[in-house]
């Protein structure tokens, strides 16, 4: 084992020492900041792939019963067994969520030396992706879950810092501070679910926890636990309530997008359910809590994303809606589901931001309809990017997301059943939709000119340097989509290495094992695509969806179904109330207080100061005098009090 | 031997050199005052020794101790009014107030 341990802690390793010296170093100095992020995640992307071939595929296990390798070293440790443990977790999911994360990340990297070519912050940008990648692999290492809460927060950070990248613009900077403070009350639940643990276990290594929750008699209350937990989750993933900083924070870089905010960061969420899968399976009612929102969440996202005319925005939707079907597939009981999932969203919804991020680019818009005036089809990298990421996205046979969606909603056909089974292929249909609408919008440019508007919300990209735009930079940004798109083909005959690594108990079915509930999700699949087409893709069409066409739900839908303002009107104002107050009173009570004090000093000093008036006798005579009231009180009482 | 005329005149010495000091403007005469008053408390050391049951000479010995200090702080306290008269060509204690508050 010791080999794998140091294949992890290089991992985690190199791309902090990257980060360190690219922000210390090299920040005015772009080309060798670019190539230090790189190759430090390349060096990560070796040693995880060295994980799975060591840990994954072999699927190596520890201890009884068999669970997850942890090495860890107790650092400051307290009488009674508590401290602060620092290790790493080896098994087939945290190796296999390595890899994706380094994968992602370098692809990212390579594709931002084209996008983010000449920008003025270019050093600082590739020092805080390789941070990002170090917080991300440590998280997904941490053997613990009070390690695992620090990295936790610092993939925050990452976000914070990569969010508001262009913080000099006033939209990022608040979308920055948004995605923080929204998260935040998220982690809020999750730092005291973090304490009831170690309060209950002392180190909370991550077995010991799940060995706990599911033992006879827990040491903790599992369902309050679970839930609190669950608080993190929803903040970090965007679920339910706490989503709305998601779409806002498509305000920083496309590559940014497309490695924090769809395929890694934002899975943290899951990967933590999936990791402690056990303790959430201890406590049901949680867990079907946790299906029920993530369907609500699925398919309110869903209608967002059909009325969205931001690419970016229709992407984001659609990632808050697929990471409620993880979320799903893994409360149905299924890690394997989930986490297939997630590995093959993170693979196609790279791709589909990364491929968007090459018509930004090129339109230096966002706006669908402005990008569709640009001549899209002559960035053929991005369209088969696009196309194929769509498709994957949408879940068409044989594209990844086929399969893993059908391997969720397969988990749920178990599990539950009636409604809310109805309306999970429902909502794959509208995935479909939408996913479509967005791929005509975008690239059927002809037929958009008759309904050419204005009300293009208007974000440059880092564009402006078009003339220094080198081929090399263009082959940067091609390479890394056309590798996604490739893998888009691939990930998905990976259903069967994960159920038998991650949920072996469960029954499992090969690729194409075509049921009743394949049949249905790719008719209605079908029927999406079928109607995107009339509406959006055919010659003559309305380019115009039939949600867009009802003025109120185009508003319910466009505005997050008015959460933002709900919020504004409520939670946001009655805050801004109390630090109103509470700025009054510390300008006016605290402060207030103090200037007295000091005004006061300032008077009895001068007051003071009138007796010293510089006359020698004066103060003999004061002196004198004095002494002798002195003299005759101590005469007097004895010199007793 | 009764010390109270004694104590009463050291009194009365004490009291015309403390007038003086208070009174006069010129740093000389102030000295002088202060000479005056020290004088009023050998005086007293005297005087007061001849109550204590010692030797009465100890009294004396002392009190020809203090005039031999107060002859050396004259000699000081001139010395000193002499550099304030160089630089300020007075000894007026009115003029001397460049420490006000």
């Amino acid at each position: 084992m010791t080999g794998t341990v140091l294949a992890a802690l290089a991992a985690q390793a190199a791309p902090f020492l990257a980060c360190a010296l690219v922000l210390i170093f090299l920040r005015g100095r772009p080309r060798a900041a670019a190539g230090a992020a790189i190759a430090a995640l390349t060096v990560s992307f070796a040693a995880t792939a060295l994980l799975v071939w060591q840990v994954a595929v072999p699927n190596v296990a520890c201890g009884t019963p068999p669970g997850p390798c942890v090495t860890q070293a107790l650092w400051l440790p307290v009488q009674g067994g508590a401290g602060l443990a620092f290790g790493v977790i080896l098994d087939p999911l945290s190796a296999t969520m390595a890899l994706v994360v380094a994968v992602i990340t370098l692809a990212v990297m390579v594709y931002s030396t084209g996008y983010m070519h000449g920008d003025p912050g270019f050093g600082r940008y590739f020092g805080f992706l390789a941070f990002f990648g170090w917080a991300m692999l440590g998280l997904v290492l941490a053997s613990n879950l009070l390690q695992l809460l620090v990295f936790w927060e610092l993939v925050g950070l990452a976000s914070f810092l990569l969010i508001g990248f262009w913080f000099e613009r006033a939209a990022p900077a608040a979308a920055a501070r948004k995605a923080f403070i929204m998260t935040r009350v998220g982690d809020v639940g999750f730092l005291l679910g973090v304490l009831l643990l170690i309060r209950a276990l002392g180190v909370a290594t991550i077995p010991d926890v799940i060995a706990a929750a599911t033992g006879p008699a827990p040491a903790f209350r599992v369902p309050l636990v679970a839930f609190l937990l669950l608080m993190g989750v929803i903040g970090k993933s965007a679920q339910g309530p706490l989503f709305t900083w998601l779409p806002d924070a498509m305000e920083g870089p496309t590559p940014v997008s497309a490695l924090l905010h769809s395929a890694t960061m934002v899975a943290a969420g899951v990967f933590l359910v999936a990791r402690l899968h056990g303790l959430f399976a201890a406590a049901p009612a949680v867990m079907h809590g946790l299906l029920l929102l993530a369907l609500v969440t699925a398919l309110a996202s869903a209608t967002m994303a059909m009325v969205a005319n931001d690419i970016k925005r229709v992407l984001a939707y659609s990632s808050i809606s697929q990471l409620s079907y993880m979320l799903m597939g893994l409360a149905a009981g299924s890690v394997a589901a989930g986490f297939f999932h997630l590995t093959t969203h993170a693979g196609f919804k790279a791709l589909l931001f990364l491929a968007s991020g090459i018509f930004i680019h090129h339109a230096h818009s966002n706006d669908m309809r402005e990008i569709a005036e640009h001549e899209p089809l002559s960035q053929k990298a991005g369209v088969i990017g696009l196309v194929a990421g769509s498709l994957a996205l949408a879940g068409v046979i044989p594209f990844a997301g086929y399969f893993s969606k059908e391997a969720v909603l397969g988990a749920m056909g178990e599990h539950v059943g009636g409604v809310v089974l109805a309306l999970a292929y429902f909502g794959a249909g509208l995935t479909a939709y939408y996913t479509f609408r967005m791929v005509f919008l975008t690239l059927r440019g002809a037929a958009a000119q008759a309904h050419r508007r204005t009300d293009a919300p208007t974000q440059p990209g880092p564009a402006a340097h078009e003339e220094h735009f080198s081929k090399a930079a263009h082959a940067a940004m091609a390479w890394p989509v056309l590798v996604l798109a490739a893998l888009t083909l691939v990930l998905g005959y990976l259903g069967g290495f994960f159920a038998v690594r991650l949920s072996p108990a469960l029954p499992h079915e090969g690729p194409f094992h075509v049921g009743t509930g394949a049949v249905v999700a790719l008719a209605l699949v079908a029927a999406g695509i079928a109607l995107a087409w009339y509406e959006f893709g055919r010659a003559g069409a309305l380019r115009l969806g039939f949600a867009e066409r009802v003025p109120v739900l185009k508003s319910f839908f466009g505005d997050n179904w008015y959460l933002d303002r709900l919020y504004n009107a409520t939670v946001v104002r009655w805050t801004v109330a109390l630090s109103r107050a509470a700025k009054w009173n510390d300008h006016t009570v605290l402060d207030g207080a103090s200037d007295v004090v000091a005004q006061g000093t300032v008077w009895g000093g001068r007051i003071l100061a009138m007796g010293q008036n510089g006359f020698v006798q004066a103060y003999v005579a004061v002196a004198i005098s004095v002494v002798a009231a002195l003299g005759i009180w101590l005469m007097r009482t004895g010199g007793q009090p | 031997m009764n010390p109270t005329l004694y104590l009463g005149f050291a009194t009365l010495l004490f009291g015309i050199g403390l007038y003086g000091l208070l009174q006069r403007r010129s740093l000389v005469a102030m000295l002088i005052s202060l000479e005056l008053m020290l004088a009023a408390v050998s005086v007293n050391v005297v005087a007061l020794t001849t109550l204590t049951g010692h030797d009465a000479s100890m009294g004396q010995v002392v009190a020809l101790i203090l005039v031999g200090v107060a002859a050396s702080e004259t000699a000081i306290g001139l010395s000193l009014f002499v550099a304030i008269h160089r630089a300020s060509h007075s000894i007026d204690v009115e003029n001397l107030s460049e420490l006000k508050g």
